[in-house]
């Protein structure tokens, strides 16, 4: 329960939170102005979390649905943001579930290929003895960063996408993800530095990084 | 406190070392990894490669959104909108509904209808924000026939206002 001062507080502090009062009260400027600010963001997030610009669209689209839904009951207990991209969260979270369970499919069937469960391992082993230790083009180094975050798990993920495209300092993702901010203080930690273990020989040596194995 | 952050497990250093990073450690928490990372060049390592590794993630691309999916995003508010009046009519007593139909068809066409029109024409509004300095000298520029005389004026500074007199 939001107390009517910290919904005060929120109105003042926040402009995004005004115009999301708004929408509560009908304006549908309002609501394209929010759509407008913060469509690229959602779809940014979304995309790096669940590895698909067309599931991310679609997950955008259902996350504005939901605060359209949502907007006669709106009371400011947060930024806008945080609130924004706790919805996104929820709606990403049953994506994640559900992909997950497709994966564990597929994974069945490719385990038993010759190029091995993990994308990473099918770059590794493409690459080894192949191409000596060089200098990454930058959309080598795009692709690896991309799989290096994919071999995250899906909390962690999300942490870092939030604090690194959103700026999001811990209490913020703490509120966004329902967790602690110790728990966030230990979730980044973790995957910041499972990110640095498989990231590394990149930038030691210009090689294609090494998978570590139980990285969750 | 040097001595208990040299003990602390190497998980502790590391969650302390990207809150440093973060800046989520207050005065003193800063003050505990400053002196650690004075002191021990291996931990200054590991800051670094923490830091380079963040940098990384700057290659991942930010996604920009195209018309097509903010009118499809608005196309499926619209449908949501006509659900939630067809919902109250059908549970809203005959007498009021035909208030709350109007009033809700309103809503959802206003929304739908503004929406549509805010995107797909020119604000009409903004073109007038645009125009408001040759609208506020309207009644001057109508003296002048060529714009190359308005500009040779301007190059003598003679649209600088005089100060008023002083009272």
């Amino acid at each position: 329960m939001v107390s009517e001062s910290s919904a005060r507080r929120y109105a003042l502090r926040d402009p995004d939170v005004r115009l999301m009062l708004q929408v509560r009260d009908g304006s549908a400027v309002a609501f394209e102005e929010l759509m407008q600010r913060y469509q690229g963001r959602l779809v940014t997030v979304l995309q790096h979390l669940v590895g698909s610009r067309d599931q991310a669209e679609d997950l955008a689209q259902e996350v504005f649905l939901r605060v359209y839904r949502a907007r006669a009951r709106y009371v400011p207990g947060a930024k806008f943001s945080t609130w924004l991209f706790t919805i996104a969260n929820n709606a990403a979270s049953n994506a994640l579930r559900t992909l997950s369970r497709r994966r564990e499919v597929s994974l069945r069937v490719r385990e038993s290929g010759p190029m091995g469960a993990s994308p990473m391992d099918a770059v590794i082993q493409a690459s080894s003895g192949q191409i000596p230790a060089r200098q990454l083009d930058k959309a080598e180094a795009r692709d690896i960063v991309r799989m290096a975050l994919a071999e995250l798990n899906d909390r962690q993920r999300m942490a870092v996408l939030l604090n690194k495209f959103e700026g999001m300092s811990y209490a913020d993702i703490a509120q966004t993800m329902e967790l602690t901010p110790q728990a966030i203080k230990s979730l980044l930690s973790r995957a910041r530095g499972n990110l640095r273990e498989v990231l590394e020989p990149y930038f030691q040596h210009g090689d294609r990084p090494a998978k570590k194995n139980n990285l969750h | 406190m040097s001595h208990d952050s040299a003990n602390a497990s190497p998980d502790l250093i590391e969650q302390q070392l990207v809150a440093y990073l973060d800046g989520e450690l207050d005065a003193e928490g800063s003050h505990r990894v400053e002196e650690l990372l004075a002191a021990d060049p291996t931990v200054r390592q590991r800051l670094q490669r923490l830091e380079r590794t963040w940098e990384m993630l700057d290659q991942l691309e930010r996604s920009a959104v195209d018309e097509k999916f903010t009118r499809s995003t608005l196309e499926m508010l619209t449908v949501a909108a006509e659900e939630e009046v067809d919902q109250l009519q059908s549970e809203m007593p005959r007498r009021r509904r035909r208030w709350l139909i109007a009033s809700g068809s309103l809503l959802a066409a206003g929304l739908a209808g503004f929406l549509v029109v805010a995107l797909a024409l020119p604000d009409p509004n903004r073109q007038l924000l645009e125009d408001l300095p040759v609208l506020e000298n309207l009644d001057q520029y109508r003296h002048v026939d060529d714009i190359e005389f308005l500009r040779e004026l301007n190059r003598e500074n003679l649209f600088v206002e005089e100060p008023a007199d002083a009272p």
